[in-house]
């Protein structure tokens, strides 16, 4: 399951927005014009400057800029940051997602697992109703996973509960319980159900695709245009006592990132919902713009196919990922705000993450070494979003000798074709795939490198790792669960199917001078619920 | 002029044809599925297939190219693939918000343009004249998002006196919306300035130095009376010509400005369709705009000739 971050922000394929407005040389002189007003900030200070104060001023409307969504807003299909932030203030999960992956009840007061990690029974919290009034009970629920089960419903949704839930094993166990039977033991289960599992919204049973969006959240929406953009009034029957603080919420389609910035400047927008490190980076400090920012466990993975020449040879996978400079990959490309990635699929957030494994390191003779004086070439395919990387690794790689033909596509092109025969993003020999933060890493280990993973672009097969990914989400004590993320994380260190540089940190600009409580989230949701207007 | 509008009229429905032809196969050959774009890349590949089974893009392309063009003809312009909205509304109100921008950067555009044309060609060879051309062809070599940032930042950003949105809220008044729709004019209009001055001020040099004008002179008129009654006339000609084709560009190839500025435009728009394969929308956009462009050069001809007694009387092929 994709949750929205910086691979879902750029939507004109082949026609970078940056083509027409110059990209981030403008964005520095943006900066460095400054908004004209005289409050200072220090560079590192990226938190909020402005707290919610004991007592939250009530009332004002938050206007907030993101880009249009490219499709129709439908909560069971969505997957842009748009249309999932939009939906999230209108409705809510049984479960949120902490900016540290921590989980929260929402509509669900509790959950419990039995049977070794294969059910799971969760209490539905009482006394919630949508906004028209309908009450909230455990039949809803289940209609709701019924909905995004169901094999014809066209969701993402599907991939995420593949091979964990399948269509009929949602039960009302009475009218304030739902029980999930699993395929297979799954320790990590509510965070499936959680906002890690974007499209897992609560809609009301009569819910159809491209009918209205009627949910338990904080705002009702009240209008929406394609074009233009959405505004969202508070809605008084919020289950969270006396919140939000806001009247509403009026957000500003941008088809253009740079225009997006542009109104958070000079004053047409208080925040951002989608803010790119690299664009909002050069306004830190910058008058009253202040980012928010977070580690996250987005990332690009550079897929070398193992099946074939020349990434077929386990030292030639070695030596790419000897020759790249990761700080210099997260300095050009993150604006420093990522962490260090070592070729596995445990990021530092996630508690299972092995850190007796030696952080990997550019390291020139290890490449000549493995290597062996053999010439090194090879194609490198990616879209749009992934060009200031490929520049960067072509870069990189030159300087070991290593020879990089540039490959780019379209986004509709790279994406496009059969996932099972041609797919550009699963078949080309070397390739560069944006993943936005996971919740939990099998979301990333199960459809990327075991066998049979649906996104299995490098085409890696170890029967050891897939014992140790299937023991891993069986797990049930924390020392199980470590001991099998060895396994894993040594495996795909040692063997190289993907190469793992650096996991993107998000952030979320804002005027702090204007409005208090916006906070950057690993998967750019947002929570408007505690944001007042100063 | 009967005989030349009916002819010109005739062109019309084949040029258009033409038109939806070569974007539908543009369309064809480049690669990419809309299903897969609508859905997202982690849609299983049998979601995708069965909303291509919805959608009928496996059928064979001259069915969904005669579904298409009959749907059109017929005031049924279909529904958009990615939005889920009616493809006639959207492009009606994407259309509307382009004339408004254009009709409102055309209005400061034509008769500033002329009139510094004007000065500079009376002027011609002077500091004014080498002011006005080296000005604008400076402001005509720079983009016109370039110009927008510089504009944005200026007096958006740091000043504060326009917003940086070229959108005005929702029921705002005809101020209101001239408030935010003046900077991205403003960047069309310098950028289109230089070219339609120039051609301006080409026929006015030419047309102070001819021997009419001369003549006039010597008979006692004044240099404006002079401008007034014989070289404006003649200077119109190009400049009809000139703000025929600045009108074209401006309802059609602003999608720079419109991005920059926020703006929804139907140049967006047919860049996102474009970008989409939305193919409803891409097809009735690029129709609605080659129907406009059609009526602008032939509006512009019909000046030209109403202007120009010698394209009339046939002297000058038409």
């Amino acid at each position: 399951m994709d949750l929205p971050g910086n691979a879902t922000l750029d939507r004109l394929p082949g026609l970078s927005r940056r083509v027409f407005i110059g990209g981030t040389a403008l964005t520095a002189l943006l900066a460095a014009c400054g908004t004209g007003t005289t409050t200072t900030q220090s560079p590192a200070q990226t938190q909020p400057t402005a707290q919610p104060s004991q007592v939250p001023r009530r009332g004002g409307i938050l206007k907030a800029g993101s880009p249009p969504p490219p499709t129709k807003v439908d909560p069971v299909t969505m997957y842009d940051g748009t249309a999932i932030a939009i939906t999230q203030l209108v409705a809510d999960y049984l479960i949120w997602l902490e900016k540290d992956f921590t989980l929260v009840p929402r509509l669900a007061e509790k959950w419990e697992s039995s049977d070794g990690g294969r059910t799971w029974v969760f209490t539905i919290r009482q006394g919630v109703v949508f906004s028209d009034g309908t009450p909230l009970d455990a039949e809803t629920v289940k209609v709701s996973f019924d909905r995004l089960l169901d094999p014809d419903s066209k969701s993402a949704a599907l991939s995420a509960f593949d091979g964990v839930l399948k269509e009929g094993g949602v039960a009302a166990t009475d009218a304030g319980t739902v029980t999930f039977t699993l395929e297979r033991a799954f320790s990590d289960f509510p965070y499936l159900v959680s906002a890690g599992n974007y499209n897992a919204l609560i809609l009301k049973k009569d819910y159809a695709s491209g009918g209205d969006i009627i949910g338990t959240g904080p705002f009702t929406l009240t209008t929406y245009d394609a074009s233009t953009g959405a505004t969202l009034t508070r809605n008084p029957k919020y289950w969270q006592q006396d919140r939000p603080y806001l009247d509403g919420v009026e957000i500003r389609f941008y088809a253009d990132d740079q225009a997006d910035l542009l109104a958070l400047q000079s004053g047409e927008i208080d925040a951002q919902i989608l803010s790119r490190p690299q664009l909002v980076g050069p306004l830190k400090g910058a008058g009253d713009i202040v980012v928010d920012q977070v580690p996250g466990t987005g990332l690009t993975a550079f897929t070398l196919r193992v099946d074939q020449p020349p990434f077929d040879r386990k030292e030639n996978r070695q030596a790419v990922a000897y020759a790249l400079d990761r700080p210099g990959v997260n300095t050009t490309i993150y604006d420093g705000v990522g962490a260090l990635g070592n070729d596995h699929l445990f990021a530092a957030l996630f508690p299972a993450a092995p850190a007796d494994l030696p952080q990997r390191a550019k390291d020139p003779a290890k490449v000549a070494e493995l290597l062996g004086g053999r010439k090194l070439s090879f194609a490198l395919t990616f879209d749009p979003p992934g060009k200031d990387l490929a520049l960067t690794i072509q870069a990189q790689l030159k300087e070991v000798g290593i020879e990089v033909e540039l490959d780019q596509r379209t986004s509709a092109d790279f994406y496009g074709g059969d996932q099972e025969k041609d797919t550009p993003w699963l078949f080309t020999s070397a390739n560069l795939v944006g993943w936005a933060g996971r919740a939990v890493p099998s979301q990333f280990i199960v459809p990327m490198v075991i066998s049979d993973g649906v996104w299995n672009g490098s085409k890696y097969a170890n029967p050891a790792l897939d014992e140790a990914a299937r023991a891993y989400d069986a797990a049930t004590t924390d020392e199980e669960r470590r001991a099998q993320a060895a396994i894993i994380a040594g495996a795909l260190h040692e063997d190289v199917p993907v190469i793992i540089s650096v996991w993107s940190g998000t952030v979320r600009a804002y005027n702090g001078a204007k409005v208090a409580g916006v906070a950057a989230h690993p998967s750019s949701y947002v929570d408007f619920s505690e944001v007042t207007v100063l | 002029m009967r005989g030349f509008l009916l002819r010109r009229a005739a062109t019309v429905p084949l040029t258009l044809l033409g038109v939806s032809l070569l974007v539908f196969a543009a369309t064809e050959l480049v690669p990419g599925d809309v299903a897969r774009i609508i859905l997202g890349r982690e849609a299983s590949q049998a979601s995708v297939q069965a909303l291509r089974d919805e959608l009928g893009l496996d059928r064979p392309w001259f069915q969904r190219y005669a579904d298409w063009l009959g749907g059109f003809l017929t005031g049924d312009w279909g529904t958009s693939y990615t939005l889920g909205v009616p493809v006639q509304d959207l492009v009606v109100s994407r259309l509307g918000q382009s004339l408004l921008l254009a009709g409102v950067a055309f209005t400061v555009l034509a008769p500033v343009a002329v009139g510094l044309g004007l000065w500079a060609g009376v002027r011609h060879d002077r500091a004014a004249d080498r002011v006005i051309s080296v000005g604008g062809l400076a402001f005509g070599a720079v983009p016109e998002f370039v110009t927008g940032v510089v504009l944005l930042v200026v007096f958006a950003v740091n000043l504060r006196w326009f917003p940086s949105g070229a959108q005005a809220p929702e029921g705002s008044g005809p101020l209101t919306v001239l408030w935010h729709l003046a900077l991205p004019a403003l960047s069309l209009v310098l950028l289109c300035t230089g070219y339609v001055a120039r051609h301006v001020r080409a026929g006015t040099a030419v047309s102070v130095e001819s021997a009419y004008a001369r003549a006039a002179e010597l008979r006692g008129l004044t240099r404006g009376q002079v401008v007034r009654r014989h070289v404006l006339r003649n200077s119109t000609v190009p400049a009809a010509s000139a703000l025929g084709v600045q009108l074209q560009f401006l309802l059609g190839g602003l999608v720079s400005v419109e991005l920059l500025f926020g703006y929804p435009g139907i140049g967006a728009l047919l860049l996102q369709s474009a970008v989409d394969k939305d193919l409803p929308v891409l097809q009735s956009a690029a129709m609605v705009l080659g129907l406009l462009y059609m009526v602008i050069v032939l509006g512009a001809d019909v000046a030209y000739r109403l202007l120009d007694p010698r394209v009339r009387l046939g002297a000058v092929a038409s």
